[in-house]
């Protein structure tokens, strides 16, 4: 697997703008994605299912809460693309 | 694809997450060979991603059940992908925080009207909006219940709700029987759903440990045999049953 942090992060980017509507300028990886950047848990559910689609790795309902901010879902893509391979 | 829901159209409501309850039904009901429509609220885009998951291709329709407009529509819209249906999976229920998690006492009638609106008059105004498309005799209307013959701890308004949908299934089928339409009730036991995140705020909490425990069966908190359930019901195997509350549950109903 070639895929960068750095082309996670833009990927993870891109789908959060898809799904919410928000600019680049605003998503950034510290920022908590449900109080930060103002994301409803539907939108949040969204933006997994999308997540999952892309990078084909699973995000339980167990570990969703966990995932605060936008560093915390590319961890989650990390562990979850290693595991894999 | 053959199974017992060959030739059968059905629409389904309640597809919100991998998770719902009604996405399992879905996803049992293509693979037993119906075709399905579902409807998406509040997130079309969403329900658009989570179709791609299924096993067949679903047409999405968009309806918020609590606006008369988008039902006044719904068999027009609905038509234009399937002309008759077979079957309508309801699984639709809503209460604003004020109305649940313990707040039962302090609950004004603005919560609780949307509660009841959405959760018990959406059974009645779903089917009515349908009537035209369903196949006359032999649709069945399949509803997703939680117990009601009991209060719960926190399900509070929702309970009420429930125990509506409950009396509303039996009038839908005294009234909808002599056309030949089934109205039936699945009581599930509880599964982790976006819908019960609601109210049981801990995951693994005693609620469901609870339940395995009582079960008879156990309980494994899972969505399969709950759609299981409605895939029978939508079959031509219930075709004496009407106005039932069938549970699945484990068991767990018929214990003390």
């Amino acid at each position: 697997m070639t895929e960068t942090r750095e082309d996670i992060y833009g990927e993870v980017s891109a789908i959060i703008q898809e799904v919410t509507g928000m600019q680049a300028a605003d998503v950034s990886p510290k920022k908590s994605i449900v109080d930060d950047l103002d994301i409803d848990s539907l939108s949040m559910v969204e933006i997994g299912v999308a997540v999952e689609d892309k990078f084909a790795v699973e995000i339980t309902d167990a570990e969703m809460p966990k995932i605060v901010t936008v560093e915390d879902l590319i961890d989650h893509i990390e562990q979850a693309m290693a595991a894999r391979d | 694809m053959n199974g017992i829901l060959t030739g059968k159209r059905l629409l389904i409501t309640g597809v919100l997450t991998p998770s719902s309850i009604a996405f399992h039904v879905a996803r049992l009901a293509l693979e037993n060979g119906a075709e399905v429509v579902l409807t998406a609220f509040p997130r079309v885009s969403l329900v658009e991603r989570l179709v791609r998951r299924l096993p067949g291709p679903a047409p999405v329709v968009g309806l918020d059940v609590t606006d008369p407009e988008q039902l006044g529509n719904l068999a027009d819209r609905v038509g234009e992908h399937f002309g008759e249906l077979d079957g309508v999976l309801h699984s639709i229920a809503y209460a604003p925080p004020a109305a649940l998690g313990g707040n039962f006492t302090t609950t004004t009638w603005p919560d609780v009207a949307t509660t009841l609106r959405t959760s018990t008059y959406s059974l009645h105004s779903l089917s009515i909006a349908l009537l035209p498309l369903l196949r006359k005799p032999g649709s069945s209307i399949v509803g997703l219940d939680f117990d009601s013959s009991v209060s719960w701890s926190e399900y509070d308004w929702m309970g009420v709700a429930k125990s509506g949908l409950e009396s509303c299934a039996r009038y839908l089928a005294y009234y909808l029987g002599p056309q030949g339409i089934r109205v039936n009730l699945v009581a599930a036991g509880p599964i982790r759903t976006m819908a019960a995140s609601e109210f049981t705020k801990e995951p693994g909490d005693d609620f469901y440990a609870t339940w395995q425990a009582k079960a008879p069966l156990g309980w494994e908190a899972d969505a399969d045999p709950v759609a299981r359930a409605c895939v029978a019901l939508f079959s031509d195997w219930f075709p004496a049953t009407t106005g039932e509350i069938l549970h699945v549950d484990g068991g767990a109903h018929a214990v003390g």
